[in-house]
């Protein structure tokens, strides 16, 4: 399938520049691979009953699989950051397809819930998490121009995989029981193997480099790259730090609905069905906004900081409005608000990660993009915990989605606080504080970007990365 | 004189000989007696159908029972217009109509009534009674044991060696049963699973009920069926049960494997030899561009040339 989206696309790629040609297929490849690692992990609540019934036991016990594999894949993305910076991307993503496939194959042969935390959660989030930062950073730093549209039809991948995996696992599930559905899914999910091979490294990136300057490995040396692959100097800048605040602060209120929009329509006195059919409209629209946002970012009217915060905006007082527009009784006023949620979501998340370059500097972003994720997981964490929390106390989900909805307006403003913000046009992204030779330093896709005037949406140099 | 006694003489005997034979029947061991010791509770149902101006009305009665009883049924009919003074009714059991049970209706009060007792004592009792008057109004009354509602409709698959439970609930708003069977069907008719170690696991609550069959095996596929037993009948549910062996997930499982495999090995030969194609063009430019420009620009450049040479 790649081969022949290369075929259609080359020529349409050669002719724009910096943008194009091998980033489409690397594209697709994203589309795959992130289908497989998120699309895969929102469909598991179909295992979720089979589980409960073949092991007897609480569906608080069975829930804590999935939330294994998500924190896993959060906590490793630095490490998969690292090991890209420090090796080849491709084989680290060709490492963590692998694992994410192994961890699922082991599982189908559980004899026990221990098993499955093992295997679904730890195996399986360490591959996803060497898998999905990787391959973002990797797309985004072959489009310069239509960055943002890139993640945007990339990301959309997990919204569309969702609806095409649920009625498939369901299927496999109904004809092989978990344990096979399980062992096919890990064939399927082999075929991230495949997408990290496309990706092409020319040189090593920083290994070398580090290895002539500093012949002999001593602790103080080893210590020290180990923090430059990990990037984590970025934790001591302003802007990387503000800029990660109100991500996460995003990230504590934007899973509320997810979690809690049909139980809360089912407590507005709407039908099983009819609550169901909110979630399946906001996921449509979630799709479309990714995509939409991100081709509107890029004809680069405005600054992507300010859409981001635009959206995130609305996005809060959507959820804010959540409630109340089911208290009135209508439907209709649900189905549109949700929609409109939905999409502002979608708009908000393409975006959050094209921001990265901006604030980091293309060569940091892999690791940026590591941290990133690690630190916002925690907000994953705390978000659902506390919405059910403050449910409970209140007895409805008004609380909820207001907090939720004020998290995000926060997580705005914190945005506004970051430098330049009022600007009309982007800040040069800092220079990275490099201690090797700068000629070698670079990882080969994005050192064209440096050499290049600081705002990059004057790309004009051919791009190395095809 | 003498030929009045007679007769009274041989009625005697004759009811001696059948006390006799009432005796021997009872010191037999047998499971009902004929005529029950204990009288029956009565059940009393009564339904009125109100009649219109159309024929073939019908109404239909659930009525659940749990123990033996002596139902009685009334069915009441409104008439249609034609309120003819008399008509025909008569009781069917499960559409064949009960012997000696046609009666002459009388119009009373605008209305046709019709009273039956029926004695529910078993299970070949139950089913589905109804009054009919003539051709033209049907009362049903479907007597039945409380039945299991929630029938899972897909089988269960499970693997060979594995283990595989299954359960089975009566809803807590009816009766709860006195105890619970699982049955296996054996071809010709369905056989009771009894608890076995390392086979069967039967454990139940009052309302649920969960059958574990450890260590299986493909003979172990086929329905199989919970009954919840009531003192009239046992209503059962049934579950179908699959056993596969680990090769049938096995085989898209490898021909995913070998689609990964062949993408992989065909993705880096290209690769290999774009890079060897690269390494060739490159060694034929001026070494200054390549002290000058990264080398990761120069191959973008051939690239771009080689993608448009290149024909997939």
């Amino acid at each position: 399938m790649s081969k022949s989206k290369q075929r259609s696309e080359s020529k349409a790629g050669e002719a724009e520049g910096p943008d194009g040609g091998w980033g489409w297929v690397l594209l697709a490849a994203m589309f795959i691979s992130t289908s497989l690692v998120f699309g895969l992990m929102r469909s598991l609540g179909i295992f979720f009953v089979e589980f409960v019934h073949y092991f007897e036991e609480s569906a608080q016990a069975i829930s804590w699989i999935s939330s294994t594999g998500l924190a896993a894949q959060q906590f490793f993305s630095p490490l998969g950051a690292a090991l890209c910076n420090a090796y080849n991307t491709r084989m680290v993503v060709m490492t963590g397809g692998f694992l994410a496939a192994l961890g699922l194959i082991l599982a189908s042969q559980a004899t026990c819930l221990v098993h499955l935390y093992l295997t679904m959660g730890l195996i399986s989030g360490l591959g996803w998490g060497l898998v999905f930062s990787p391959m973002v950073a990797t797309v985004m730093a072959n489009f310069t121009r239509r960055r943002t549209l890139a993640l945007g039809l990339g990301f959309s991948s997990i919204g569309l995989s969702s609806f095409a995996f649920n009625p498939l696992f369901q299927l496999l599930v109904e004809t092989y029981a978990w344990r096979g559905a399980l062992l096919i899914l890990g064939g399927l999910s082999l075929n991230i193997v495949p997408c990290g091979a496309l990706i092409r490294t020319q040189q090593q990136s920083k290994a070398p480099e580090k290895v002539d300057s500093q012949s002999r490995s001593s602790c103080a040396d080893v210590l020290q790259r180990v923090s430059s692959y990990l990037e984590l100097s970025l934790l001591f800048e302003r802007p990387y730090v503000t800029y990660t605040l109100g991500i996460t602060l995003f990230n504590v209120g934007y899973f509320v609905p997810y979690f809690h929009l049909v139980a809360h329509s089912r407590l507005a006195g709407f039908s099983e069905y009819q609550a169901a059919f909110v979630m399946s409209a906001a996921g449509a629209t979630d799709i479309l906004g990714r995509i939409l946002s991100g081709w509107f970012s890029d004809l680069g009217h405005f600054r992507l900081i300010h859409l981001l915060s635009v959206w995130t905006a609305l996005a809060g007082v959507f959820i804010m409005l959540l409630p109340v527009s089911s208290l009135t009784g209508s439907y209709a006023a649900l189905m549109v608000i949700s929609m409109l949620y939905g999409f502002c979501s979608g708009a908000l998340t393409s975006l959050a990660f094209a921001v990265v370059p901006k604030i980091v500097g293309v060569e940091r972003t892999m690791g940026g993009l590591g941290l990133l994720q690690l630190i916002e997981s925690g907000a994953g964490l705390l978000g659902g915990p506390l919405s059910g929390f403050l449910k409970d106390i209140t007895g409805n989900y008004v609380a909820s989605f207001m907090v939720a909805g004020s998290f995000l307006l926060l997580g705005s403003l914190t945005m506004v606080t970051l430098p330049h913000y009022f600007s009309r046009t982007d800040p040069p992204p800092p220079q990275r504080r490099s201690l090797v030779d700068k000629s070698k330093s670079l990882h080969p896709e994005l050192q064209q970007m440096k050499s290049l005037p600081s705002d990059s949406n004057n790309q004009t140099a051919q791009h190395s990365g095809r | 004189m003498a030929a009045s006694w007679k007769p009274l003489l041989f009625q005697i005997l004759l009811m001696l000989v059948s006390c006799r034979h009432i005796n021997t029947k009872k010191s037999a061991p047998t499971p009902t007696p004929p005529v029950p010791i204990t009288p029956l509770p009565t059940k009393m149902r009564s339904v009125v159908l109100k009649g219109s101006s159309h024929t073939g009305e019908h109404q239909a009665e659930r009525i659940e029972l749990l123990n033996p009883v002596k139902l009685s049924l009334e069915c009441t009919w409104t008439g249609n217009q034609t309120k003819a003074p008399n008509i025909t009714g008569y009781w069917t059991k499960d559409e064949i109509e009960i012997q000696d049970s046609r009666l002459t209706v009388s119009l009373e009060n605008e209305q046709y009534n019709l009273r039956r007792v029926f004695s529910i004592n078993s299970e070949e009792n139950l089913g589905n009674y109804s009054c009919l008057f003539g051709n033209e109004a049907k009362i049903d009354f479907i007597v039945a044991a409380p039945h299991i509602k929630d029938v899972r409709d897909k089988p269960i698959v499970s693997y060979v060696g594995d283990s595989v439970v299954m359960t089975c609930k009566m809803e807590e708003t009816q009766p709860m049963p006195t105890s619970w069977n699982w049955y296996k069907d054996n071809g010709t008719d369905k056989e009771q699973i009894f608890a076995a170690p390392q086979r069967y696991e039967i454990t139940s609550t009052k309302w649920k009920t969960r059958l574990q069959v450890i260590n299986l095996t493909e003979a172990d596929s086929g329905p199989y069926y919970c009954g919840a037993v009531y003192a009239i009948s046992t209503s059962m549910s049934h579950v179908e049960l699959k056993v596969i062996t680990f090769m049938e997930p096995l085989k898209p499982f490898i021909s995913i494997l070998i689609e990964v495999v062949v993408l992989v090995t065909a993705i880096l030969i290209y690769e290999r030899n774009r890079s060897r194609k690269n390494d060739e063009e490159e060694s034929g430019t001026n070494a200054d561009q390549n002290k000058k420009l990264p080398q990761g620009e120069d191959s973008g450049e051939e690239e771009s040339s080689s993608m448009r040479k290149r024909n997939v």
